[in-house]
């Protein structure tokens, strides 16, 4: 999918949080956002799923204006924190899986997705008993759960240990090679195995660096 | 008593009515309480039944004043439209009060016992009060019976057609627009469901004890079930256990229904956690190396 953002600025009540941020994706191109604690990468990506509301700049999804936008399910989201989500209901991985599923969705594809990330064995667990990676391992499969054009990840591997992050990090490659769009927000000192495309640099005083992965690489520190 | 309890339940039309109405609220109650304890609002079935009451009593203040007898004899007509008025109120509140969702339950609850209190007194009824807060199973008419049918059969549709969508919308509703579901229509929708069944529970269980009928099975289940499915089956079987157990307890001591079920549900809750306890002391004994941790539940 190709994503437009021009001259995008958001506050939270007075507090200013992206000033003025331009860049444009093209299908299949594979962004990774980095940046300080605070720098406003989860805020931007909340922007581009309309979780917060764009009052000043604008957003387009092939051309179409996040105005009015109302295909979200070809979107796949991993928030960084889930504030509202209720762990202490019963339920079975397998059946919070089957839940969020679009009709289209087929049951092999879900088991398939399981494995790849290693949790094939789970799948009977309760959600409220798994570890915190796995947990974010099963929200990481809901996100790519119904096929999504665009897959938006953020910090989807903070709790997850370095042999799944390297499963996880090979799922997403191959999801870019499909053609999906991937927008990961990443800590992670090391891209590597990423076969990422561009990189978003954001700092806390607004300022911010678009690159192309060769010009990224070429310059110093802004990796940091 | 046992027997004869058994003979009139099904050669009394009464009894018969009170079995029909109890095997329908024994389902759909704890399949409405399980949304409801998902999305923790279990205050909100209280706050509901307080506004129905308000329906009642206007429905007897306009009999009195006016000599409507239409609103005397069908008090259910306005009960169920309070009812959805003070879910919209709630919903609205929650709106606005986005941080505090409990202060729109306090205004709402607190709207619709004094407003009740008021037209109960107007209409000099207050001595049937004492129904509408603990109910009377035993007493309700086919109109009734109809009524609670076609309700169960609008949340067995819902839940037929829709029930992934609700399910998945009530555990996180942030990221509901992800697999296709529209949360504004959801909660609208679910809020009215919601409003309906509490007046409807009114009638038999009583303001006081509705939201403990929808809520306490779902309590015992959660602490034996091991799925949504599992834990939802479990709720169901209990709340009909007590509706059964209730049903003949009210009729042979001559105590109001609601109390009756809402007591045997207790029961239920309390054995269920001791057996759990008992459980958790076995294994932790069968395996003395972690025997000195404490377990949670
Ligand atoms: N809901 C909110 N209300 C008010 N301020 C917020 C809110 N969310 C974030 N902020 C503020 O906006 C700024 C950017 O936050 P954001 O979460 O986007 O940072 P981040 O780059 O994702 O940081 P991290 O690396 O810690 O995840 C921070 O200063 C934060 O305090
Ligand atoms: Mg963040």
């Amino acid at each position: 999918m190709q994503i437009d953002i021009n001259n995008l600025c958001f506050a939270y009540m007075h507090k200013l949080v992206i000033n003025n941020l331009s860049f444009s994706l093209s299908r299949g191109d594979f962004l990774v956002i980095r940046g300080k604690n605070g720098s406003g990468k989860s805020t931007l990506v909340k922007c581009l799923l309309g979780i917060n509301p764009v009052k000043n700049g604008m957003i387009f999804f092939d051309h179409e204006d996040i105005v009015g936008f109302k295909k979200w399910t070809i979107m796949g989201y991993v928030p960084q924190k889930f504030e509202d989500f209720n762990y202490e209901y019963p339920i079975t991985v397998k059946e919070f899986l089957s839940v969020s599923r679009l009709r289209q969705t087929k049951d092999s594809h879900v088991l398939k997705l399981l494995d790849k990330m290693g949790i094939l064995e789970i799948q009977n667990d309760n959600i409220n008993s798994l570890s915190g990676g796995q947990l974010q391992r099963v929200f990481i499969v809901r996100a790519m759960l119904n096929n999504p054009r665009l897959l938006i990840l953020d910090e989807p591997t903070a709790s997850i240990d370095k042999k799944n992050v390297l499963y996880f990090r090979e799922t997403v490659n191959q999801l870019h090679e499909e053609g999906v769009t991937v927008i990961l927000i990443s800590h992670d000192e090391s891209l590597a195995n990423l076969n990422y495309t561009h990189v978003l640099s954001m700092s806390s005083d607004f300022s911010f660096s678009f690159q192309s992965r060769e010009n990224a690489e070429l310059t110093p520190g802004v990796n940091e | 008593m046992f027997l004869s309890f058994f003979s009139d339940l099904f050669n009394q039309d009464f009894m018969l009515r009170a079995l029909i109405a109890g095997i329908l609220l024994g389902i759909i109650a704890p399949l409405i309480g399980s949304i409801v304890v998902i999305r923790r609002l279990s205050f909100i079935a209280d706050t509901l039944g307080h506004f129905s009451l308000v329906g009642i009593s206007i429905s007897f203040f306009l009999t009195y004043t006016f000599g409507w007898t239409v609103f005397s004899l069908r008090p259910q007509y306005l009960a169920i439209v309070f009812s959805v008025i003070g879910g919209l109120l709630i919903e609205l509140f929650r709106r606005y009060y986005r941080n505090y969702k409990e202060i729109a339950m306090a205004i709402v609850i607190s709207l619709g016992a004094a407003a009740s209190a008021i037209f109960f007194s107007l209409s000099k009824k207050t001595g049937s009060l004492y129904n509408y807060l603990f109910g009377s199973i035993l007493t309700v008419t086919d109109y009734y019976v109809v009524l609670i049918a076609i309700t169960s059969l609008v949340v067995f549709l819902l839940f037929g057609l829709f029930g992934r969508q609700i399910i998945s919308v009530s555990f996180e509703e942030t990221n509901a627009k992800f697999f296709g579901i529209n949360l504004g229509v959801f909660q609208l929708v679910f809020i009215i469901v919601l409003s309906v069944v509490v007046s409807i529970l009114l009638e038999s269980v009583g303001v006081l004890l509705s939201s403990a009928m929808m809520i306490i099975p779902i309590a015992a289940a959660m602490k034996i079930g091991w799925s949504y499915r599992s834990t939802t089956i479990i709720a169901i079987l209990f709340s009909e256990l007590s509706v059964f157990l209730g049903l003949w307890i009210a009729y042979s001591f001559n105590i109001p229904s609601g109390a009756a079920i809402v007591s045997v549900n207790i029961i239920i809750l309390v054995i269920v956690s001791v057996i759990k306890r008992i459980m958790i002391k076995r294994t932790l004994k069968k395996t003395p190396e972690i025997a000195n941790f404490d377990v949670g539940e």
